[in-house]
């Protein structure tokens, strides 16, 4: 008896460090070789370490402002998830909860909207930002992003609406909350794991993108993170070793997120609300 | 004046009529129940007065003043829920003072405190003011939702089968304390059951629907001995009232109901007994007096004992049957035994067989 679990515990264990390897694996891999010396990244055969580990690398993008870049990142993804996520829940609040006219032609739209790629919507969406005049501002990439995002966080935050009990939004009613004060006290407060959920996935997208933050800024002052890294594949040559050392920077702000956030995945926050 | 009074209000979904031209008064101070059986229409009336759905016509008035057209957070009314919905997010302190935070203006932090402390030691729930609703028991949660109804001193209460995820023995507890809470405070309350002893015991006036129609609007008492129709007849009450199908046959002075058991004398009933149609009669068990007779065609078939009481019931020959509610003391019959039957012509309930209306009663 004993034996069998355990050696059930070790067979799982097995596959998810075989899972684990082969998610980590590039990233590994990339870390160990933003830790060699230029010449020794692309020899062959190549090495699983480096000999002499170096961060010299690391040095030299923060030297050509990589945290600036970072910053310009960080706000521009911070204004998207917090305008995306204001605008999501209540356009999901309304649909979960409000029979209007035109409710299911809305859901169908949303849901439409998000199957169009975003390549497909660059040059329409570049001649609107600079009609605007938000070419090459921050305000332009965080109004594209939210525009691009707001229907999947519509229908995220819509189906967690919908999986909360609705006395506790009748009881607020009935205590003498408006529906607004209802959505901030009762509604938001409970949708945490899900407010979260969608916080992460914007974030993940408006923190990556490359292609939209290429074709709408061109100055500097305004260039995102991965913008930035894409030069170092550009004029001089692919120079691999800043490449794949602000590659790895890029990615700890993320994780970081992430691991701070995880205890609102666990849900359960509604347990013990309504009864029976 | 009225506390609460429905003028003519219906609601459907659909094709669905939940509530068909509810006429309804509350009295100030009143308890009122609402009882009637699953999808008879009491919630629909309760969402309806506090302003959770809208009425498709009709006019709800709360002391007087016309809220058909007011959102829930204008009526001042409180709601207790059939699942409490105690706000999960927060302590039973913030959950009875959400009320009184929603409040404009709101009240000093001070005076929601003294307010909140001061109903939780009516409730005996100052202990768990600090504690999250799901680390307190149902009966606790229970009247926590009692308590945030009660720390906004409401025009009208309404509770929507509040005791129905208790276990037996607390709800009676409850049923008991929740009277004595009404004695206390003295509001109007409004209360949602499916439990006919639970209306009974609680209700000055007890209104009983049914698909989605009020049958009858009466004080206890009115209710089980003067049921308007069958149907109230049958829903209230312990257990299921004997109906004889017959009609009337007069015999000098005194009239006697003709039916599949023979003769049933029935006194002097109040009421105009000049109907000629097809009626029936309902007679409660405890109206059908049971005595031993071995060359009766009638057969006990089943004797239940609960306690107090034996429920006996009796098959005639053509399979109709009677239940009788006897004392298990004083009656000797056993199953199988053979019987005759008398009713209590003073709680005889004579209807009209076609519509179910009642004609006249015993009493
Ligand atoms: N949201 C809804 N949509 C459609 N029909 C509904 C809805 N709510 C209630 N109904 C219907 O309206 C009728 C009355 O329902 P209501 O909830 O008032 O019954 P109830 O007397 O409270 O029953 P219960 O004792 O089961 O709570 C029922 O036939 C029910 O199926
Ligand atoms: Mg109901």
């Amino acid at each position: 008896m004993h034996g069998l679990i355990l050696r059930r515990r070790i067979g799982r264990g097995l596959v998810n460090l075989l899972i684990a390897g082969f998610a980590l694996f590039p990233i590994l891999w990339g870390l160990s070789s933003s830790l060699k010396p230029t010449e020794r990244i692309v020899e062959f055969p190549p090495r699983l370490l480096p000999d002499e580990p170096t961060l010299e690398h690391y040095a030299r993008i923060f030297q050509d402002d990589a945290a600036f870049y970072i910053l310009n990142s960080g706000l521009v993804s911070a204004a998207t998830v917090v305008l995306t996520l204001i605008l999501g829940a209540l356009g999901g609040y309304a649909l979960a909860r409000y029979d209007f006219r035109g409710r299911s032609l809305t859901m169908m739209a949303t849901v439409a909207v998000m199957s169009i790629p975003i390549a497909s919507l660059l040059v329409p969406t570049f001649t609107l930002i600079s009609v605007l005049g938000l070419y090459d501002t921050r305000l332009g990439l965080v109004l594209l992003y939210t525009a691009y995002q707001l229907p999947a966080a519509i229908w995220m935050l819509y189906g967690y609406f919908m999986s909360l009990p609705v006395e506790l939004e009748n009881a607020a009613r009935v205590d003498g909350c408006s529906p607004t004060r209802t959505l901030r006290k009762v509604v938001l407060p409970l949708s945490k794991p899900g407010l979260v959920a969608a916080a992460l996935f914007i974030l993940v997208f408006a923190w990556n993108d490359f292609v939209v933050a290429v074709t709408m800024t061109s100055s500097q002052e305004v260039r995102t993170f991965p913008v930035a890294i894409y030069f170092y594949l550009g004029f001089y040559g692919r120079e691999w070793g800043p490449l794949l050392a602000a590659s790895l920077v890029s990615i700890v702000p993320i994780i970081a997120v992430f691991v701070f956030l995880q205890r609102y995945f666990m849900s359960g926050l509604t347990g013990g609300g309504v009864k029976g | 004046m009225a506390a609460v009074s429905f003028e003519g209000v219906s609601k459907r979904y659909g094709e669905v009529v939940a509530l068909d031209a509810l006429d309804l008064e509350v009295r100030e101070g009143e308890f009122v129940s609402l009882l009637g059986p699953s999808g008879s229409g009491k919630s629909t009336t309760l969402n309806l007065l506090a302003g959770l759905m809208d009425a498709d016509a009709g006019v709800i008035r709360i002391g007087g003043r016309d809220v058909t057209a007011l959102p829930p957070e204008r009526r001042d009314i409180a709601m207790v829920f059939q699942n409490y919905a105690l706000y999960p997010h927060l302590t039973v302190f913030e959950n009875m003072a959400f009320p009184l935070e929603a409040r404009k203006p709101k009240p000093a932090a001070s005076a929601i405190r003294a307010k909140v402390e001061q109903v939780a030691g009516v409730l005996g729930i100052g202990m768990l003011l600090a504690r999250y609703p799901k680390e307190i028991s149902g009966g606790q949660q229970q009247r926590v939702a009692l308590g945030r109804a009660m720390v906004r001193d409401p025009t009208v209460f309404l509770l929507d089968e509040p005791l129905s995820n208790l276990d037996a023995r607390l709800r009676i507890r409850m049923r008991r304390d929740l009277k004595a809470l009404h004695h206390a405070i003295g509001s109007t309350i409004v209360y949602v059951t499916h439990d006919q002893a639970e209306a009974m015991t609680l209700s000055s006036r007890i209104a009983v629907f049914d698909h989605g129609r009020l049958q009858q609007y009466a004080t206890p008492a009115e209710i089980y001995d003067r049921p308007a129709n069958v149907f109230v007849a049958n829903f209230v009450g312990d257990r299921e009232t004997n109906f004889l199908d017959g009609s009337l046959s007069a015999e000098g002075e005194e009239l006697a109901f003709a039916s599949a058991l023979g003769r049933v004398p029935l006194g002097r009933p109040r009421g105009a007994l000049d109907a000629r149609g097809p009626l029936r009669l309902g007679v409660r068990p405890e109206a059908v007096g049971v005595l031993p007779d071995p060359d009766a065609p009638l057969r006990v078939t089943l004797a239940e004992l609960s306690g107090a009481d034996l429920f006996l019931t009796i098959r005639a020959a053509d399979g109709l049957e009677v239940v009788a509610r006897a004392d298990p003391r004083a009656t000797r019959v056993a199953e199988g035994d053979g019987v005759r039957l008398a009713f209590d012509p003073s709680r005889l309930h004579l209807f009209d067989a076609g519509t179910g209306v009642a004609i006249a009663h015993g009493t």
